[in-house]
């Protein structure tokens, strides 16, 4: 599992997260890396082969186009029982997504919490002098 | 800190007037005293209030239970009725994610001195037998067809395979099926998520929980249900499961375009909506009953499960432990329901979102046998202090669209509880107590310790002095158990 990417914000009832990135690419990648890292922690070295999983999204604006990617991931992690731990973003243009995930069987992980939904609710995409700030609040 | 204006209307509602926010088109109402008014202007709980009186048709007012706070889009205790032929909206925001997140009570024959001894035995069993936790799986396999008769029959459904009985169905909300579900709204990705989750309890908050009555509010009213003093009774909360949290996700897109086509105004994109008189809308409407019957189907295959697991421990019949539902109601459902408003009968959307329906007594969506009492109301607390069983009245009707509250309401967030309450501290406490918990994840029981809500007492509090519900008996925890 990569590197802690995120920092947590105080919610009553939920979860939120700022992220930082250098890149909006590296803001989606960063932002996934920081939901399955709430969501799970590994048991111990895997034993098992990785799953690519192929996503492809449409959105009308570059904020909807990142919920529905962290959505996506969320619902594609509950079908296929997979931890997703890296990504890959081949195409952020024009509110359209390209990208691979790249998924770990659950059996592998330590459960801690569950994400229902990422959500709209003082959602921020902002770039800044340095980069790429996110912040993002989690139905839990 | 909330910066919303309130003015106080009487010891227990406070409002927020109009004038607020530009672009509210009713005031909002909130229940609380001056205590937990305290709590609830800690964070922006009051600012979504307000948001909620930006949707279209809304009437009267954006509604606040006492155990109000800060949720996504709407608040988690709010209530919002909007007036279907004046553009009316529904709002996926105001009903959540957990669609149909809700709670069963039912009652037992057995008193304290019967399970004092054995509730290690009865949390065991239940935990072994019922299957809870982030991604659970049940026993319960159904095909593609079956998927879509639990989504049109809800608990009927399940006591069609022998998980209960037809008095089961009268006891629960709508009788356990919300009519108009409609299959064909469902995505193929909400199917998959709910193919395996039926009969599992989830994570979070929800809980089984072995409880015994503590204290008796109203003689009478305890006749009516059959209770007494130091009677061990089984709550149950859990919700639709994933299944539940696809549909919100999917009709949230689809929505999303709505605000443009309709020429609707929000401050917060998580409250996108659509008039319920549009294709999109009553997809939407249809789609959330498939999950609302879905939840019901769930707690119907949990409650079998613990009474079962009961058999076991009793080596007796569950109808011989007496083991009968009182009710089962919704806290995360939009209904449509006819109220009256300024004195003319409306059919209004009326989403209640943390908020449970509290129909006073003679209400025709009443069964008979609750006709007189008005609607049992479950108000579960924290795994350390109280639960409540309440009844909806007349006032309720006339004031805030049969509603109440439907919790003790988060006061502390989760980082907060994880950073400041210590696990064995904690369990100990909660065992000096009485108290026996039993969860997948350790931080599910610090996240979910009682400092981390307010005090369900005074929540309850708050409904019965402001006669929107009438309390009838509380209980107090025995056994706990947690995803």
């Amino acid at each position: 599992m990569a590197e802690k990417v995120y920092e947590l914000l105080e919610h009553t009832a939920d979860v939120g997260i700022r992220v930082r990135a250098n890149n909006v690419n590296e803001l989606f990648r960063n932002t996934a890396s920081a939901m399955f890292q709430i969501i799970a922690e590994p048991k111990g070295p895997t034993t098992q082969s990785a799953e690519e999983i192929s996503i492809k999204l449409n959105a009308e604006n570059i904020e909807q186009l990142f919920v529905n990617w962290l959505n996506e991931l969320l619902s594609l992690s509950a079908t296929k029982e997979l931890i997703f731990t890296s990504f890959e973003v081949t195409l952020l243009e024009n509110n359209r997504l390209e990208a691979v995930a790249c998924g770990v069987p659950m059996e592998d992980f330590r459960i801690n919490a569950e994400i229902k939904a990422a959500t709209f609710h003082e959602l921020k995409l902002e770039r800044t002098a340095s980069g790429w700030i996110a912040e993002v609040i989690f139905d839990v | 800190m909330s910066e919303v204006i309130l003015e106080k209307i009487d010891d227990y509602r406070w409002q927020i007037p109009k004038s607020y926010k530009p672009g509210m088109r009713v005031p909002g109402i909130v229940y609380a005293d001056e205590k937990l008014l305290k709590d609830i202007c800690q964070d922006k709980a009051l600012e979504q209030v307000a948001n909620v009186a930006f949707l279209p048709g809304i009437v009267r007012a954006s509604l606040a239970m006492p155990d109000i706070h800060w949720g996504y889009g709407f608040s988690i205790g709010g209530v919002a009725a909007t007036d279907i032929e004046n553009g009316g909206v529904i709002s996926p925001g105001g009903v959540g994610f957990d669609i149909n997140c809700g709670v069963r009570l039912l009652r037992t024959s057995l008193c304290f001195d019967d399970v004092k001894d054995k509730i290690k035995d009865i949390v065991y069993a239940l935990f072994n037998d019922v299957p809870s936790g982030v991604g659970s799986k049940g026993e319960i396999r159904v095909s593609a067809k079956e998927e879509r008769d639990i989504l049109v029959k809800g608990s009927k459904w399940a006591v069609e395979q022998g998980f209960g009985t037809q008095d089961d169905l009268e006891c629960t909300e709508e009788n356990g099926a919300i009519q108009g579900a409609d299959p064909d709204a469902v995505s193929e990705r909400a199917y998959e998520r709910g193919k395996a989750q039926s009969g599992t309890l989830g994570s979070g908050n929800h809980f089984l929980e072995v409880q015994v009555i503590d204290q008796l509010y109203d003689q009478k009213l305890c006749e009516e249900f059959s209770l007494e003093m130091g009677q061990v009774m089984v709550m149950i909360h859990s919700g639709s499961r994933g299944l539940g949290y696809q549909i919100c996700d999917d009709y949230v897109r689809t929505l999303m375009p709505c605000l443009q086509k309709y020429h609707i105004s929000v401050p917060d994109r998580q409250l996108v909506c659509a008039p319920v008189e549009s294709v999109e809308g009553r997809d939407y409407l249809g789609a959330m009953r498939c999950a609302a019957n879905y939840a019901w189907a769930n707690r119907q295959c949990l409650m079998n499960l613990t009474r079962k697991a009961f058999e076991k421990i009793f080596s007796t019949s569950w109808e011989k432990l007496g083991m009968y539902l009182i009710y089962d109601v919704a806290h995360n459902i939009a209904k449509i329901e006819k109220h009256a408003v300024d004195g003319k009968e409306k059919m209004l959307c009326v989403h209640r979102k943390g908020a449970t329906r509290a129909f006073g007594p003679g209400h025709p969506a009443l069964p008979e046998r609750y006709k007189k009492t008005g609607q049992p109301v479950i108000i579960p607390g924290d795994m350390g202090r109280n639960s409540y069983l309440l009844v909806g009245t007349q006032k309720a009707m006339e004031e805030t669209f049969g509603s109440t509250c439907h919790g003790a309401g988060r006061v502390k967030s989760r980082t907060a509880a994880m950073r400041s309450i210590n696990l064995n501290t904690l369990l100990k406490e909660l065992e000096s107590k009485g108290i026996m918990v039993r969860a997948h994840g350790r931080s599910t029981i610090v996240e979910e310790a009682p400092q981390a809500y307010k005090d369900v007492n005074d929540v309850v509090d708050v409904v019965h002095n402001a006669g929107i519900s009438r309390r009838v008996c509380r209980m107090r925890p025995l056994g706990v158990i947690k995803g």
